[in-house]
C-alpha cells in the first residue's frame, strides 16, 4: 500500500511513493536520508524533530506522509543560505546554543519560525516559542540569547536589505536548489 | 607564566557548526550496509520466573532473521558485580527486563515478530524499597549472589539484597555525641529519577567471520565496554571494536553494556549482517537506568558555638534489579556524604540495595546530591536550633586549605570558602529587598558540596601534525556535549602555537585511539587535559629539534606562535610548522606527538574504615544559592533566582564553564521541583514519556547568575579540574533551604511539588 506524493523539500520539487502512514519524520530520516531532523521521543512531546510545514512549525513525528501532496518542507538541512550559515545558525554558534546538539536543529528550525512571523521577540516570547522543545544540557539561557542575537542580526540586515522581508527573511525560500 | 594565547579563552565551540546544520550523525542516525533491525521483548513482572518461552510464531513470521532467548545469549556482564544476564535467564527481576529479541528486515517487522513471543512467568515476591529489601529475613532477588564474580573492594553484608556496604569509621561518634550540646536527628528521602539525554539509546553489532566484534554506539566510555564486553564474552579485547558516533547527551546514562547487549546478543545470530537495536523513548526510560533514588538518616552533634562533633549518616541507596555502578556509585557518594566540613567523629553506613525497579545507575553528580539534599538541609535545621546565622555556621566549620578531611586525606588549594562567600553574596543573603507580595512568601536558601572524582585512572593521547600544519588529536575522550573537543583542542593548539582552526578531533574507535578510562566522573579535563597537553609539548619537542637545525639555533630559544617557529630576536625567518615538516620529512611527513597522564598518588579506600589519604585526584567544590516565592495557597515553588559559585581550578574555556552550570542547575532544578521515575506496586514505571515525566522548559528556568572562582590545582593542566557534574548537586538542597526560610517548614523529600509544598503547609497550620 503506497501513495504517490509530490512535496518540495528544502526547495526542490520531489516525488517520491511512500505507504500513506509513514510518518514525516521516518520519511525524512529513513527514506530519503536527512538525519539532521531528530528522533527524541516519537510522540510530539519533545520537538527535537520540528520542521517547517507550509512555513509552520510542526513536530514531524505527528504527520503522516499521506498528508504531504503538495506540501513545502524545510528541515535544518534547508537553512543554510548557499555556503552561508542562516543568521539563526550563527547565532547558536556565537552564542554557545548547542552543546550535545540533538535538540538543536529542532529549536533552530522553531526559532526559525518565530522570528519569520516576529522579528522583534521579547524574551517572555521567545521563552514562550520554545517551550516546547526540550533541551537537557544547556539551561536554556544560551539558546534564548542565541534567539535575541539572531533577532538583531536579521532586524539589522531588513534595515539594510527591506526586500529581504517579504520573502520570509531567510533563505529557504530564496535559495531554491540548496540541495 | 607566560600569557595563555588560546587557553582561557572563550573560544566558540568546534563542534557548533555541523551541530547547527543537521550534518553531525549520533549513533541514532547512523545507518550500515544490510543491516537488520532488532527488538526487544521486555518482562512484564517485576520479579518471576520464567516457565516458558515460545518463540515459534515470531521465528515463522515473514522477513524475521533471528528470534533470542537468554538460552542463546547465555552470557554474564557487570562492571564491579557480575549479575546482569545479556537477556533474563530464568527469571526475571524487574518490569522492563530484556528477555528476548528479535532481529528482522525492517523496524516494523522486528516490532510485529516481538509481539508473537509468548512467555509464562510464575510470579515472585517483590521488593519496592531498599528498607524492605534488605530487612533481615527478606527474601533474595539474587540467590546466586554470594557466587558472582566481584572486585576485589566490594563489601558484602549478612542483611539480604546489599550488593555493597561502605563504611566510614573516624573517631568514636558515640562519644562525640555524648560531648555534643545538641543532637538533631533527621531522615530524607529523593525519588529515581532518569537522565532523559534527548538522544534515545541504540547500538549497532556485527560479527565479522574472523570472529571480531565490532559495535557502534555512543557509549561514555568505549574501552571500559570493551573490557566488560571482553570479559561477558570471554574473548581477547583485541577481537573487540568499539566505534563512538556522535552522542546526544548521556548524564551517565550511555555507558555500560545496556542496549549495547542486545544488539552484541543478536549480531551473533544474523550470519555476519550488522544489526541496529533502537530504544524508543519509553525503552529508554525503563530499560537503561535511573538514578538511585536514597533514603538517607543523618544524625549530628554540635557545641552551642556550632562546633561540629559528630555526624552519623545511613543511606540506602535503591540499586534496583541489578548492581551496574551501584558499588561506586555507593562508596563515592557515601564517602563525603557527610558534607565539606571538619567533623572530628564520623559514622557512615552506605547500603546499596537490589530491588525489583529499574537499574539504577552512574547519574552526573553520582551520589552527591541525594546526599547534599540531606546534609545541607540538615546543616540549616542545625543552624536554626544553634541560632546561628547558616552562613556563620557552614563558616566555622568548612573546609578550608590543610585540613584534613574526615576520610583521612589532608586538602589542599580549597577553594571552597570563595564559592561560599560569593554565592551568598551574589543572592544577597541576610538581606531583606523585598516585602513578601501577597499571598506569597520568599525565602533565600544555599547549599555548598564537594565532589571526588573516580581515581586513580589513565588517559592517553597523541597528536599528529601534518605538513600542512594541521593537527589531528587522538584522544578516547567522548564528546558528550560537554565541550570537550574545544578544550582539548584549545590545549593542543595553545602548546604547539596554531590557531584552533588548525585542530581537529580524530573520531573515537577503539582500534585506533589511544586507552582512556572513561569519560565521567569530571575527570576528562584534568586527565586528558594533561595526556592532550604532554602530547603536543612531545610534538613540539620533535618540530623544535627539527627547526633548530634549520634555523641555525638553539631549541630553548625558539618560540612557537600562529603556527609559525621562529627566534624572538628574529621573527621575519619564521618558518611555518609545515615547511618544518616538509623540509625534513617531506611532503608527507608526519609529527607524532605522545602523551599520557595517571595520577600517580591516588589510592582505593580502605573497605574497612573507609580512609584514603589520596581518594581523589582533585575535589569540586561549589556552593550554590536560590532564591523562591512560595504561593501559600497552592503550593507551587516559582524559583526567582539562582547564584551558582563553582570552583573550577582554571576555566580553559569559560564560555562552557559558564554553559555547564547552566545545564547542570537545570537538570537540579528539575529534580528539586518536579522529577521522579514514578513505580507503581506492580513495579511498572507510570511516566516513562517526556508527557508525564516533566523536563525543566524554557518557561522554568530563573534568572541564572554563575560564578567561576579559580583556585588552581597545580596538578591539573594550567590548574584546571573537572567541573561537568557540580552543577546540579547542591541545587535541590540551595532551593529546599529556600523553602524552608520562607515557609519556616523544613520539608524532607523530593520533588517539592506543588502538592507535597501544600500539605506540608497545611500539616503546619493544623
Amino acid at each position: 500500500m503506497h501513495t504517490k506524493i509530490q512535496i518540495r523539500l528544502n526547495g526542490k520539487m520531489q516525488t517520491l511513493t511512500v505507504p500513506p502512514f509513514r510518518l514525516l519524520l521516518d520519511l525524512l530520516r529513513d527514506e530519503i536520508g536527512l538525519t539532521g531532523t531528530k528522533e527524541g521521543c516519537g510522540t510530539g512531546d519533545c520537538g527535537a524533530c520540528t520542521v517547517l510545514l507550509n512555513g509552520k512549525p510542526v513536530n514531524s513525528c505527528l504527520v503522516l506522509s499521506g498528508e504531504l501532496e503538495g506540501a513545502d518542507i524545510v528541515t535544518i538541512e534547508g537553512l543554510k543560505i548557499g555556503p552561508y550559515l542562516h543568521p539563526v545558525q550563527q547565532a547558536f554558534v556565537q552564542e554557545g546554543g548547542a552543546q550535545c546538539g540533538y535538540c538543536t536543529p529542532g529549536i533552530l528550525m522553531m526559532t526559525k519560525a518565530l522570528l519569520d512571523e516576529n522579528i522583534n521577540p521579547t524574551e517572555e516570547e521567545i521563552r514562550f516559542a520554545l517551550s516546547g522543545n526540550l533541551c537537557r544540557c544547556t539551561g536554556y539561557a544560551k539558546i534564548i540569547q542565541a534567539v535575541q542575537t539572531a533577532a538583531a542580526e536579521l532586524r539589522r540586515s531588513y534595515e539594510e536589505f527591506p526586500s529581504s522581508q517579504r520573502r520570509g527573511g531567510c533563505a529557504t525560500n530564496k535559495m531554491p536548489r540548496s540541495h | 607564566m607566560e600569557e595563555l594565547a588560546v587557553v582561557g579563552k572563550p573560544v566558540t565551540r568546534v563542534d557548533a557548526e555541523e551541530k547547527v546544520t543537521g550534518q553531525t550523525v549520533y549513533g541514532y542516525d547512523l545507518v550500515l550496509p544490510n543491516m537488520l533491525y532488532g527488538k526487544a521483548l521486555f518482562s512484564t513482572r517485576p520479579h518471576a520466573i520464567i516457565k516458558r518461552i515460545n518463540t515459534e510464531r515470531a521465528k515463522n513470521y515473514p522477513g524475521v532473521q533471528a528470534v533470542i532467548t537468554g538460552a542463546d545469549a547465555p552470557w554474564i556482564h557487570g562492571e564491579t558485580i557480575k549479575d546482569t544476564p545479556f537477556l533474563a535467564q530464568g527469571k526475571v527481576r524487574y518490569v522492563g527486563e530484556p528477555v528476548a529479541a528479535v532481529a528482522a528486515v525492517d523496524e516494523d517487522t522486528a516490532q510485529a515478530a516481538v509481539a508473537l513471543i509468548e512467555v509464562e512467568y510464575e510470579d515472585l515476591p517483590a521488593y519496592f524499597s531498599p528498607e524492605e529489601a534488605s530487612k533481615p529475613g527478606a527474601r533474595a532477588i539474587h540467590e546466586d549472589y554470594p557466587e558472582y564474580h566481584k572486585a576485589d573492594f566490594i563489601v558484602t553484608s549478612p542483611l539480604p539484597n546489599v550488593c555493597e556496604h561502605f563504611k566510614l569509621r573516624t573517631g568514636d561518634v558515640e562519644q562525640g555525641f555524648r560531648k555534643s550540646d545538641l543532637i538533631l536527628e533527621q531522615s530524607f528521602r529523593v525519588p529515581a529519577i532518569q537522565h532523559a539525554a534527548m538522544e534515545p539509546h541504540s547500538a549497532h553489532a556485527m560479527v565479522d567471520d574472523s570472529g571480531k566484534l565490532t559495535v557502534w554506539v555512543p557509549n561514555d566510555a568505549p574501552f571500559r565496554v570493551r573490557t566488560e564486553t571482553a570479559e561477558a564474552l570471554g574473548l581477547p579485547p583485541e577481537k573487540i571494536r568499539y566505534i563512538n558516533p556522535y552522542q546526544g547527551g548521556g548524564f551517565g546514562s550511555k555507558g555500560g553494556l545496556k542496549v549495547e547487549r542486545i544488539a552484541i546478543a543478536l549480531a551473533y545470530h544474523t550470519k555476519g549482517l550488522p544489526v541496529r537495536v533502537k530504544f524508543n523513548r519509553q525503552e529508554t526510560f525503563v530499560s537503561t537506568s535511573t538514578r538511585h533514588g536514597a533514603i538517607v538518616r543523618i544524625k549530628s552533634g554540635v557545641k552551642s558555638d556550632g562546633e561540629l562533633v559528630a555526624r552519623e549518616i545511613t543511606i540506602y541507596w535503591d540499586a534496583g534489579a541489578y548492581s551496574e555502578k551501584s558499588p561506586t556509585v555507593c562508596i563515592r557518594g557515601s564517602l563525603p556524604s557527610p558534607g565539606p566540613y571538619r567533623i572530628p567523629q564520623v559514622k557512615v553506613d552506605g547500603y546499596a540495595v537490589y530491588t525489583n525497579k529499574p537499574v539504577a545507575g552512574a547519574f552526573r553528580g553520582y551520589g552527591i546530591p541525594q546526599a547534599a539534599w540531606a546534609c545541607e538541609q540538615h546543616m540549616d535545621d542545625l543552624a536554626k536550633r544553634l541560632r546561628m546565622d547558616p552562613l556563620e555556621f557552614r563558616l566555622k566549620n568548612i573546609f578550608v586549605d590543610g585540613d584534613v578531611a574526615y576520610w583521612g586525606e589532608q586538602l589542599h588549594n580549597v577553594g571552597l570558602k570563595e564559592t561560599l562567600l560569593k554565592a551568598t553574596e551574589g543572592i544577597g543573603w541576610g538581606k531583606t529587598e523585598k516585602l513578601d507580595p501577597k499571598g506569597f512568601k520568599i525565602g533565600k536558601g544555599f547549599a555548598c558540596i564537594a565532589k571526588p572524582t573516580r581515581t586513580p585512572t589513565t588517559s592517553n593521547a597523541s597528536v599528529l601534525v601534518d605538513s600542512q600544519g594541521k593537527v589531528t588529536i587522538l584522544a578516547g575522550t567522548v564528546e558528550i556535549g560537554q565541550g570537550c573537543s574545544t578544550m582539548l583542542s584549545q590545549v593542543a593548539a595553545e602548546e604547539l602555537g596554531i590557531p584552533i582552526e588548525n585542530t581537529r578531533m580524530h573520531p573515537l574507535d577503539t582500534d585506533v585511539i589511544p586507552f582512556d578510562s572513561s569519560t565521567t566522573s569530571s575527570r576528562s579535563t584534568f586527565h586528558m587535559g594533561n595526556a592532550v597537553r604532554h602530547a603536543a609539548i612531545h610534538a613540539r619537542e620533535q618540530l623544535a629539534e627539527i627547526a633548530s637545525g634549520i634555523l641555525e639555533a638553539p631549541q630553548e630559544e625558539l618560540r612557537f606562535s600562529d603556527g609559525k617557529i621562529f627566534l624572538d630576536n628574529d621573527p621575519q625567518h619564521a618558518l611555518t610548522i609545515g615547511e618544518v615538516i616538509r623540509r625534513q620529512l617531506g611532503p608527507d611527513g608526519v609529527v607524532r606527538g605522545n602523551g599520557s597522564y595517571t595520577y600517580e598518588l591516588g589510592k582505593d579506600v580502605d573497605p574497612q574504615t573507609g580512609h584514603s589519604d589520596h581518594a581523589s585526584a582533585f575535589y569540586m567544590y561549589a556552593t550554590q544559592a536560590a532564591e523562591v516565592a512560595v504561593d501559600e495557597e497552592t503550593g507551587r515553588v516559582r524559583l526567582l533566582r539562582v547564584v551558582a559559585a563553582h570552583d573550577v581550578g582554571k576555566a580553559i574555556n569559560p564560555l562552557n564553564c559558564v554553559a555547564q552550570v547552566e545545564g547542570g542547575l537545570a537538570m537540579g532544578i528539575g529534580a528539586a521541583l518536579h522529577e521522579e521515575l514514578v513505580v507503581d506496586d506492580h513495579g511498572r514505571v507510570r511516566n516513562s514519556s517526556f508527557l508525564d515525566y516533566h523536563l525543566v522548559t524554557s518557561l522554568d528556568m530563573p534568572e541564572m547568575k554563575t560564578i567561576i572562582v579559580e583556585c588552581p590545582t597545580p596538578d591539573g593542566p594550567y590548574g584546571a579540574k573537572g567541573l561537568g557534574e557540580p552543577g546540579l548537586a547542591p541545587t535541590p538542597a540551595a532551593i529546599g533551604n529556600a523553602v524552608a526560610n520562607a515557609l519556616g517548614i523544613r520539608i524532607y523529600d523530593l520533588p517539592l511539588t506543588p502538592e507535597r509544598v501544600y500539605w506540608a503547609i497545611q500539616a503546619a497550620t493544623d
